[in-house]
């Protein structure tokens, strides 16, 4: 049994290395090289851009502007360079292309644009006289009034988070080719699929025409799930010059037109009878949206899925802004879900009952809104494994109760959810004829170990050993599969890679069953067993490897199945401990413990690196990580990894995963849920609850920085 | 970044001669002045390597230890005549940037880093630092990390260097290849002239600092308050140097990062303390003293509590006040 090992990752050599080819690793013959001239103003207009000493720069090709640039269209995102309008700082008003990257990035240094600006608006405190209500964003279960009339506590409170942004340590990077009509790139994508339609539409050629390749991502936490303009400009200039072109952001780049996670301002309303039942919970938000696009992201589902409570009301308003537009970022429900987790943490103290009580007593197995039930929870396992695991039975619950030399310890605790996706998915598995097998689906690994557990699920469908599997990804060449978002690749993927391996199995048996010459001849083919490489007789007296039945066939045996499943919500319960020194105001967070319900677990290893991953995430979240906006210029002040803070190795303290470990019964992924998503969520709220159990001081403003927590502390 | 022409000197003076061409840049360690050149803050003509030049030692002879200034940060934090006789030295370079930086950065560089001011980095954005003149957008902008002692209507920045911070309290001495003076007097506010950083020449290199050992920078401690745990620049820092005798401040140094536009000493709270026991009560009056002068913006007022806080801590842990 290899599904549900600590296997490492197959992929792991070969990154460490640097044998593993990344999108910017790609060069070309005759390949241009294209660089972006980011815009200085939010909102007016370009007036004119002189190119001419730009274009005076040795081995610069061509430089666009808006006046000269292909023109496109995209169907999910505003097309810069298409006209003279500005509608976010960062905007690209120019596009360098020459023969060498570094004439191309200097020539761009020296591109002139003049503006006509007008004034922006940066973020929602500016704009309050125009928040909206856009269409279906209000959710209502019961009557929430007569909800909040019958409660006993009420607990009312506004909460905030800042815009963040997604900083993969690899940036985007697009390398075009054409051939004719027909076009390749290799693009930093989460969905190779989704790249081939999008660039199929914006050129109007058969999504047969392009083929998009992305066998290894660093890092994408949404960023990387659309294709942006930039690399529909690329592709665009590539066959306008008639030659392979190659662009990759900055990181500066990036803080503009990648998208972000909006600012994020809620206010919860929490009602409950003495002993802690909800009775109504109302959760109103407003998000920042910008002048292109009304969508939004950051959604209030944990209030409307998580607990038992017969009154619900979510509204999710929105007010546009002059910034770019937002889009998902790893757990958008995050957001939401740190008001919802720290409003319950208040109402414990109204209430007098323990945090963990609290949720306990809020547990349902039905989905409160649609009342539906769901097909596995373990949620009050995972409060009980956690709990037991941090030593939460030995709290004392008195806020500033427990003193360690000069740092007050606090210890908090928060539930953890996040859904995830499900989307149709193929796969293709082959034994070649010297029996190793090849499993290919053009899904993707975006550094969470999709390699190496379809490796096990291929391993363990056959019965052969991890080596003679070879796994190839994200390429649109391969079986159409789902895009690596919303913790969706292992829910949709696995099961056609399972079904595809087991057909092949199958179909190898046949082999064996059918033919005199093997040793297993005349066997009943549902009794064979199959492993390590061989296939047994059920008494194992009589045995014929893969490789003899294949070598005999003497020709490759192949199957592509297809697959779907539902989506799903894993759930779990985090909890912390941090340490306050007052003289400062600062944090510390000093252990952390996890338990989680994510369905049947595929690998104890890559799970574990998630929920790491995602606490890690959370530390930096609630102790450092926003974006700063100039509120005058609605540009970003810290674009660089130097000044947008996230948490490094000596924030980090001892951390412990747990999981339950049951497999979903409806999920086809073998019983595995997504789960990438579901280990931060929790995190800002946990640590902002054990500040409040340490001093007795509440922060409801992310993150939780030295100064905020002074001020809260000299206002005592 | 532009292009710019390259050249590796084998002695100071081809070094300095070099440099003397107009917009001539000396690089060591590389680790700010790359990064300026490939953000577009920063461009210069002609990139003069002196990595190769014999300025990487560091000896302690006749009651004064001597830096070269391409010693690396690792290696200063590292010296055992250092950590003896300097640890405010050693816990500043230590709290500087991360294992790999420290590793490739060179001492003389550090002091003359640039501020982390987002203004001043981004090709972007007006700066009066950057291009004089064109105003500066931290004044009524995002200032939560900018200073609050020695700013002026033209500048805010902060100095970043935590090196810097503990060479002022040991009062150090640099060398450059034409003349020696007082570290004290290298940097200078911005007043109208924010460009203006250091009192150097164009094209004068610095070639090392000397510390004298004494009894005060022995007993030298750093005290560095920051967003996140390492691999970040002070929200606020102090380096206090003290000397006791029996229950009273003999000699005091106090020199404080992150809250001033130049490595920060404070003869007034200094004052405050020397010739005086140490005790809750002058420490809150050194403190004071610190700040009197203190110019406040929308987002930085905090740091004026903040650095008293630092102050009080690190003067507790190193006297052991009553």
């Amino acid at each position: 049994m290899t599904v549900g090992q600590p296997v490492e990752r197959v992929d792991g050599r070969a990154k460490v290395t640097g044998a593993a080819r990344y999108a910017a690793d790609r060069t070309l013959p005759g390949m241009l090289y294209c660089h972006l001239v980011m815009g200085t103003i939010a909102r007016g207009r370009v007036t004119a851009v002189d190119t001419t000493a730009a274009r005076a720069v040795p081995g610069v090709v061509e430089v666009f502007t808006h006046e000269n640039a292909p023109r496109l269209t995209s169907e999910q995102h505003f097309m810069p360079l298409q006209g003279n309008q500005i509608h976010y700082n960062g905007q690209i008003v120019a596009i360098t292309v020459a023969t060498t990257l570094e004439q191309a990035q200097e020539a761009a240094e020296l591109v002139r644009v003049t503006y006509a600006p007008e004034t922006p608006k940066a973020v929602i405190a500016d704009a309050l006289a125009e928040v909206y209500l856009p269409a279906n964003q209000e959710v209502i279960v019961g009557d929430p009034a007569a909800g909040l009339a019958a409660a006993e506590v009420t607990v009312k409170q506004n909460y905030s988070s800042p815009p963040h942004h997604h900083n993969p340590i690899e940036p985007h990077a697009t390398v075009a080719q054409w051939d004719g009509d027909r076009l390749t790139v290799h693009e930093t994508t989460q969905g190779v699929v989704n790249a081939q339609r999008t660039f199929a539409t914006a050129f109007a050629i058969p999504q047969t025409n392009v083929r998009v390749l992305a066998p290894y991502l660093g890092g994408g936490f949404g960023c990387k799930s659309p294709v942006w303009p930039h690399s529909l400009l690329n592709a665009a200039i590539a066959r306008q010059l008639g030659r392979p072109a190659k662009m990759v952001l900055a990181r500066s780049q990036m803080y503009s037109i990648v998208s972000h996670r909006a600012e994020f301002w809620q206010q919860l309303t929490l009602g409950a009878k003495r002993d802690g039942t909800l009775t109504a919970l109302v959760h109103v938000s407003t998000q920042q949206l910008s002048r292109t696009s009304e969508n939004m992201y950051s959604h209030s589902i944990s209030s409307r899925m998580l607990y038992a409570c017969p009154n619900i009301h979510t509204r999710q308003q929105g007010v546009r802004l002059d910034v770019p537009t937002s889009r998902f970022m790893r757990s958008p429900q995050m957001a939401s879900h740190f008001g919802l987790e720290t409003a319950l943490d208040e109402l414990s103290y109204e209430l007098g009952v323990d945090p963990v009580e609290l949720r306990r007593r809020n547990y349902t197995d039905v989905n409160p809104t649609t009342g539906e039930r769901f097909s596995s929870r373990f949620l009050l396992e995972c409060y009980n494994l956690g709990a037991d695991a941090f030593g939460w039975s030995r709290r004392n619950p008195k806020p500033g109760s427990t003193k360690d030399g000069h740092e007050f310890v606090g210890w908090g605790m928060a539930t953890e959810a996040h859904d995830h996706s499900a989307s149709p998915s193929s796969a293709m598995v082959r034994m070649a004829a010297d029996g190793t097998v090849l499993s290919q689906t053009a899904t993707q690994d975006i550094g969470t170990g999709t390699y190496t557990v379809f490796t096990q699920v291929v391993a363990e469908a056959l019965g052969v050993p991890l080596n003679q599997v070879k796994v190839e990804l994200a390429d649109t060449n391969f079986p159409a599969a789902a895009l690596s978002a919303g913790s969706g690749t292992i829910a949709s993927v696995t099961g056609a890679v399972n079904a595809a391996a087991s057909a092949v199995r199958t179909a190898v048996v046949q082999l064996a069953v059918s033919n005199p010459a093997s040793p297993l001849h005349g066997l009943p083919a549902e009794q064979i067993i199959t492993q390590h490489g061989y296939l047994f007789s059920p008494d194992r007296s009589r045995r014929e490897s893969y490789r003899a039945v294949m070598a005999r066939h003497g020709s490759p045996v192949q199957n592509t199945s297809t697959m779907t499943n539902a989506r799903g919500y894993s759930t779990g319960a985090v909890f912390v401990e941090v340490r306050v020194d007052p003289r400062y105001g600062r944090v510390r967070v000093t252990r952390g413990v996890g338990a989680y319900d994510a369905g049947r677990v595929m690998n104890r290893k890559t799970a574990r690196s998630q929920m790491i991953g995602g606490f890690t995430w959370g530390i930096g979240n609630a102790l450092m990580e926003h974006t700063v906006l100039d509120r005058r210029t609605a540009r970003v002040v810290n674009p660089n990894l130097s000044t947008y803070l996230l948490a490094v190795n000596a924030d980090v303290p001892d951390i412990q995963a747990i999981f339950v470990d049951k497999p979903d019964p409806v999920s086809t992924a073998l019983g595995a849920r997504g789960f990438g998503e579901t280990p931060i969520t929790g995190v800002p709220a946990a640590i902002g609850n054990a500040i409040f159990h340490a001093t007795g001081r509440r922060i409801r403003d992310l993150p939780f920085t030295q100064d905020k927590l002074l001020r809260e502390l000299l206002t005592q | 970044m532009r292009n710019f022409t390259y050249a590796a000197p084998r002695n100071v003076a081809e070094a300095v001669r070099l440099a003397g061409q107009p917009g001539a840049r000396f690089i060591a360690g590389g680790t700010d002045l790359l990064n300026l050149m490939r953000d577009g803050a920063q461009s210069h003509g002609a990139i003069i390597d002196i990595n190769g030049l014999a300025l990487g030692d560091i000896v302690q002879r006749n009651g004064v230890i001597r830096i070269g200034a391409l010693a690396r940060m690792s290696d200063v934090a590292a010296h055992p005549a250092v950590r003896r006789s300097l640890p405010v030295v050693s816990e500043a370079l230590l709290n500087s940037a991360s294992p790999q930086v420290r590793n490739m950065a060179a001492v003389g560089g550090n002091v003359l880093q640039r501020t982390r001011c987002g203004y001043f980095r981004d090709s972007g954005t007006t700066c009066n630092k950057k291009t004089p003149g064109t105003g500066c957008p931290a004044l009524e902008g995002e200032n939560r990390g900018h200073a609050i002692l020695g700013g002026s209507d033209h500048c805010l920045a902060v100095h970043p260097s935590d090196l810097a911070v503990a060479l002022l309290a040991v009062d150090a001495v640099v060398l450059t290849d034409r003349r020696r003076f007082p570290f004290a007097d290298l940097h200078v506010v911005p007043g109208t002239t924010p460009d203006q950083e250091t009192v150097l020449g164009h094209g004068e290199l610095i070639t090392g600092f000397e510390i004298p050992v004494t009894p005060l920078a022995a007993r030298s401690r750093y005290l560095k308050l920051r967003d996140r745990a390492t691999f970040e620049f002070a929200v606020v820092s102090v380096a206090a140097a003290l000397a006791m005798r029996g229950n009273t401040v003999r000699d005091v140094r106090l020199t404080f990062g992150g809250v001033a536009t130049k490595p920060w000493r404070s003869p007034e709270a200094e004052d405050a303390l020397r010739g005086k026991p140490l005790t809750t009560t002058t420490i809150t009056e050194a403190g004071r003293a610190l700040v009197r002068g203190a110019v406040t913006r929308d987002h930085n007022a905090f740091k004026v509590d903040l650095v008293q806080r630092a102050l009080d801590g690190l003067l507790r842990d190193l006297g052991g006040a009553r």
